[in-house]
């Protein structure tokens, strides 16, 4: 059973509000001082389920990529730590402010070359823009079937049964493979890595391919070369009035508040 | 102070092995501790998941299956631990010790019989000096190991020994010559066996804090040991063998003091930006950013401290100096921290809702055990007035 899972690292989604800043005019997010940045929250579990998935076959390979700065390569040790077997860091400086479907792109390009495992494996959304998008798109551009936001995966021969969690409860869905999977936190906790792995990944030599050894098309990277346009980027401020509903009897109080309600159309 | 708590480490993999500890410790730790702390309930969950992650391991020697990381890795995983929980980082000590003794002073056979099974842990350690009549000094004890064919018969009365109800094994300081001079000659130390005949582990002691680690008083009544099991395999080594090990404890523990001191001055520098008084928040009434600034000082330099007597130790430097100077230092500073963050939290932090009491109250021993502060600063004071005799 061999596995490709995608990881991404991100700004800590548990920086304090307060130290959460945007350059509106750069349209980009400045980093918090002092803060590390961490692997996206859902990345482990998908790790997780390759490594289940995986020991349960008996044999096979997890291949871990993420694209992103050189610090990216902790998110690749920490995916190496848990037991992953081999890990690539997709770096490039052409690589910074592309869009989803560019990193789509540049993500199977890196599978093709890999070679097409038995399953691909993803977060359901990363913490940083929360869109959930490069799941569908890798999917689409290798042709192959796309599962999201699943919460039990279970390989069966040339197929598999995934669970997927919905608004408003769970559907157990089938396809075949090779698939491509986003995982959610519904899967469960993801195993905490033991030193000895810890030690062992540290050693172990992380590929770093760039733009040309991906022999990638210039014209198609880059932020100059974006589909997805980003018009505007701020922090929406929030503003709250309260309010004290007068009346003189609770019913009154009551039938006020009503009358307030739909007149701000909110019934 | 940096928010890293690993940023002050060296080595890139101990960087690793901390910080994931430190996650550890943040999720599956801090929301349980006081709770456990307050039913005095040993965290089995917890100790589970160190062993898991192989913490007991983190000292025994690759070649007796067990992960040889540095002393450096090893303070940096007691402060994440003490960070969480002070208790914890004190069921690592005894075990992690005794296993640097035996590995550092035992024979071959007692290296195979016991590291081994140390690495899991199938076993873990307990140290016993202590007597009710001999703590600081130390080549005071009466328990006395007679020789009687291939065996030894010891009898004596222990005194808090930490780990004392689920050790396997305990390295047991005793005396198999009584009139020597120095004293210290005639003291050896033994490996004692779980369940071995005439030896008896007593009560646990009540204490008001390090709670959830047991400390137990031991009795030995003719407890038939065998002579194999003399650490090292001859007499009279004991003392020095036993005092050298706790200079890995005096690293744990001072690890562990800028730990506590951690927790509680980010418990206050968060709670100080929350609490107003006076139209502001206290964090902008300058008295309290003195205080703060007084406090993450001290505990960097304890951290510092800690880390150069680790590092000096993976060099293989003598650290008696460097240790004792960490663990009076570290363990002072968690002391006045845990005081000074009880002010800043006024009466919210005497309450037992939050963990600050559980600081104030686990501060002081560490202050008493592995040697006094008088000791560390006895010890300190002997090196310096060799390094400078006239
Ligand atoms: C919770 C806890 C856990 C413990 N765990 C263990 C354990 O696992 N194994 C173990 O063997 N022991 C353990 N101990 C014992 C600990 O190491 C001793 O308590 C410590 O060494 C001090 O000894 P004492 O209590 O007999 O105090 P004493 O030696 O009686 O000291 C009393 C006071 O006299 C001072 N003093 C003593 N000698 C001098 C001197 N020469 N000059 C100046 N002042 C001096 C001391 O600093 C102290 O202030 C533990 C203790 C506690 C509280």
């Amino acid at each position: 059973m061999n596995i490709v899972v995608c990881v991404k690292q991100v700004p800590d989604p548990e920086t304090p509000a307060s130290q959460f800043a945007v350059d509106e005019a750069a349209k980009r997010v400045i980093p918090a001082q002092g803060i590390a940045p961490v692997v996206n929250p859902y990345d482990p579990q998908a790790t997780e389920a390759a490594l289940r998935l995986r020991d349960a076959a008996g044999e096979g390979t997890i291949t871990v990529i993420s694209l992103g700065p050189d610090s990216a390569r902790d998110a690749i040790k920490h995916a190496l730590a848990m037991g992953a077997d081999e890990g690539i860091l997709l770096s490039d400086p052409s690589f910074e402010g592309i869009d989803n479907f560019q990193t789509a792109a540049i993500l199977a390009e890196t599978i093709k070359k890999v070679g097409i495992p038995d399953l691909i494996l993803m977060g359901r959304a990363a913490a940083d823009w929360d869109m959930g998008v490069v799941p569908i798109g890798v999917a689409q551009l290798l042709d192959i079937p796309c599962v999201t936001v699943a919460k039990a995966v279970e390989v069966g021969d040339g197929n598999i049964t995934v669970e997927r969690v919905l608004d408003d409860g769970f559907e157990t869905v089938e396809t075949t493979l090779p698939a491509v999977v986003s995982v959610s936190n519904e899967f469960g906790e993801p195993r905490y890595p033991q030193l000895r792995q810890i030690m062992l990944a540290a050693k172990k030599n992380v590929e770093v391919w760039d733009k040309e050894s991906l022999g990638l098309d210039p014209a198609s990277v880059g932020s100059d070369n974006r589909l997805l346009a980003l018009e505007a980027l701020y922090v929406p401020k929030v503003e709250s009035n309260v309010e004290v509903i007068q009346g003189d009897s609770p019913e009154e109080k009551a039938r006020n508040l009503a009358l307030k309600l739909r007149e701000a159309k909110l019934i | 102070m940096p928010r890293d708590h690993a940023a002050d480490i060296l080595d890139p993999i101990a960087k690793e092995v901390v910080n994931n500890v430190g996650v550890w410790v943040d999720k599956e730790v801090v929301p349980v501790a006081s709770e456990f702390e307050h039913a005095d309930e040993f965290p089995e969950p917890l100790v589970n998941g160190m062993a898991e992650m192989g913490l007991f391991a983190i000292k025994i020697p690759e070649q007796y299956g067990g992960l040889d990381l540095s002393f450096e890795c090893y303070a940096g995983v007691c402060i994440e631990l003490a960070r969480g929980w002070m208790s914890l980082a004190g069921v690592l000590n005894t075990h992690v010790l005794v296993a640097w003794a035996i590995n550092a002073y035992g024979t071959e056979e007692q290296k195979e019989n016991y590291l081994r099974r140390m690495v899991e842990p199938e076993i873990r350690a307990a140290l016993s000096i202590t007597e009710p009549d001999a703590g600081s000094d130390a080549q005071a004890i009466k328990t006395q190991a007679r020789r009687d064919g291939d065996d030894y018969l010891i009898s004596g009365q222990k005194m808090w020994v930490t780990n004392g109800q689920r050790a396997g094994v305990y390295l047991v300081l005793t005396k198999t010559e009584m009139d020597t001079t120095p004293p210290h000659k005639g003291i050896s130390a033994f490996l004692v066996d779980a369940g071995t005949e005439g030896f008896t582990v007593g009560r646990k002691l009540e204490k008001l804090g390090y709670k959830g680690v047991e400390t137990t008083e031991l009795s030995f009544e003719n407890a038939r040991v065998p002579a194999l099991n003399i650490l090292g395999g001859s007499e009279g080594s004991g003392f020095q063998h036993v005092m050298s090990a706790l200079e890995v404890g005096r690293i744990n523990v001072a690890s562990r003091g800028v730990g506590v001191a951690q927790a509680a001055f980010e418990d206050s520098i968060h709670y100080a930006q929350q609490r107003t008084a006076f139209g502001k928040p206290i964090a902008q009434h300058q008295a309290q950013q003195l205080r703060l600034a007084e406090m993450a000082t001290k505990i960097r330099a304890a951290r510092l401290l800690t880390f150069d007597a680790a590092r000096k130790k993976d060099a293989g430097q003598r650290t008696d100096l460097d240790a004792g100077m960490a663990k009076l230092y570290a363990t002072e500073v968690a002391q006045e921290v845990v005081l000074e963050a009880m002010r800043i939290h006024g009466g919210v932090g005497y309450s037992n809702e939050l963990p600050l009491e559980r600081y104030y109250r686990d501060a002081p021993v560490m202050v008493i055990a592995e040697g006094t502060s008088d000791i560390q600063k006895l010890v300190i004071a002997r090196n310096l007035l060799r390094e400078y005799q006239i």
